[in-house]
């Protein structure tokens, strides 16, 4: 299982998810755009990890995560 | 070093044209088959949609929006509803933040910092206020700032009223704050003011925020396709 994680964005404390491209169960490429968040009318991409199937959306649209949380976690392809 | 970035003025461009071009100069900045460029421009009168925005702050009536020949249009920049149009100094700059720190907050100061040296060029004293991105005259917004980030590549920037016909931010709440207008370079400084000489020092102002040194190209140098 791999994490989506908010990276670091230089300065900024909180974010807000304004949107999730992909939905629990499908299938994600690695570097795919999987969510956006906003911070101070910035729109930021956060990019799969890795492949695989989005297992789980962690912060739901609307709410708000720190740089380092997780907001969702991928099942990684098997072989 | 100072960076280096291409500047490339476009002259008024509808706004669908212009958010293509950004697209694809972002793919290619992206994928660093270009290096770090800024376009400056006008667009035709429209209204976009960022996308925390609420519908209920565009105040026009669609039909009559439709009547005056103004589009609509849901972008992926941050924030709410804003007009564009004539009359008004737009700056898309695409460029790689990691050749700046990878600092977001410090992109937006950024951006605001060249819109308010500008406004100190002509005398005018505008200033941030906290919680409301973009650049104020008391209670009345002269600039804003919108900005799509994507492997630290940016998309989208900051619109600097020059001298824009009044009537485009009636049909909006802007930035979905209510009560608190729009104004302009030339309502503050009483005549009127051209968006070529503001767009001069803009890009003077961005040279010194950002640390480049800023070269004038024209647009098919940076790969694009611009109306005439």
């Amino acid at each position: 299982m791999a994490d989506i994680v908010v990276p670091p964005l230089g300065g900024v404390e909180e974010v807000r998810v304004v949107r999730w491209l992909r939905e629990v169960g499908d299938e994600v490429h690695a570097g795919e755009a999987v969510a956006e968040v906003e911070a101070e009318k910035a729109t930021f991409v956060i990019e799969a990890p890795v492949g695989g199937r989005l297992y789980a959306i962690l912060v739901p649209e609307g709410k708000t995560a720190a740089p380092g949380d997780v907001i969702g976690k991928i099942e990684e392809a098997s072989g | 070093m100072r960076r280096a970035v291409l500047w490339a003025r476009l002259g008024r461009v509808p706004y669908g044209e212009a958010l293509e071009l950004q697209r694809y100069l972002h793919r290619l900045r992206c994928c660093g088959e270009v290096g770090d460029l800024v376009l400056s421009l006008e667009h035709d009168p429209v209204i976009t949609l960022g996308r925390s925005a609420d519908p209920r702050h565009v105040l026009a009536d669609p039909l009559a929006l439709e009547a005056a020949g103004v589009e609509v249009v849901p972008v992926e920049r941050g924030g709410d509803v804003t007009y564009h149009g004539p009359g008004q100094l737009v700056i898309y700059p695409v460029v790689d933040l990691r050749g700046w720190g990878r600092r977001l907050r410090w992109y937006v100061w950024a951006l605001e910092e060249v819109m308010l040296r500008v406004a100190d060029a002509y005398g005018i004293t505008a200033a941030r206020v906290p919680g409301r991105p973009g650049i104020w005259v008391g209670d009345e917004k002269l600039g804003a700032v919108g900005v799509y980030v994507r492997r630290w590549v940016t998309m989208h920037g900051l619109a600097l009223n020059v001298d824009p016909v009044p009537d485009g931010f009636r049909w909006i709440v802007p930035c979905g704050i209510h009560g608190a207008g729009a104004t302009s370079l030339a309502r503050l400084l009483g005549r009127p003011i051209g968006v070529r000489e503001v767009e001069e020092r803009a890009m003077e102002a961005f040279g010194e925020v950002f640390g480049a040194s800023v070269a004038r190209v024209r647009p098919e140098e940076i790969g694009a396709v611009t109306a005439g």
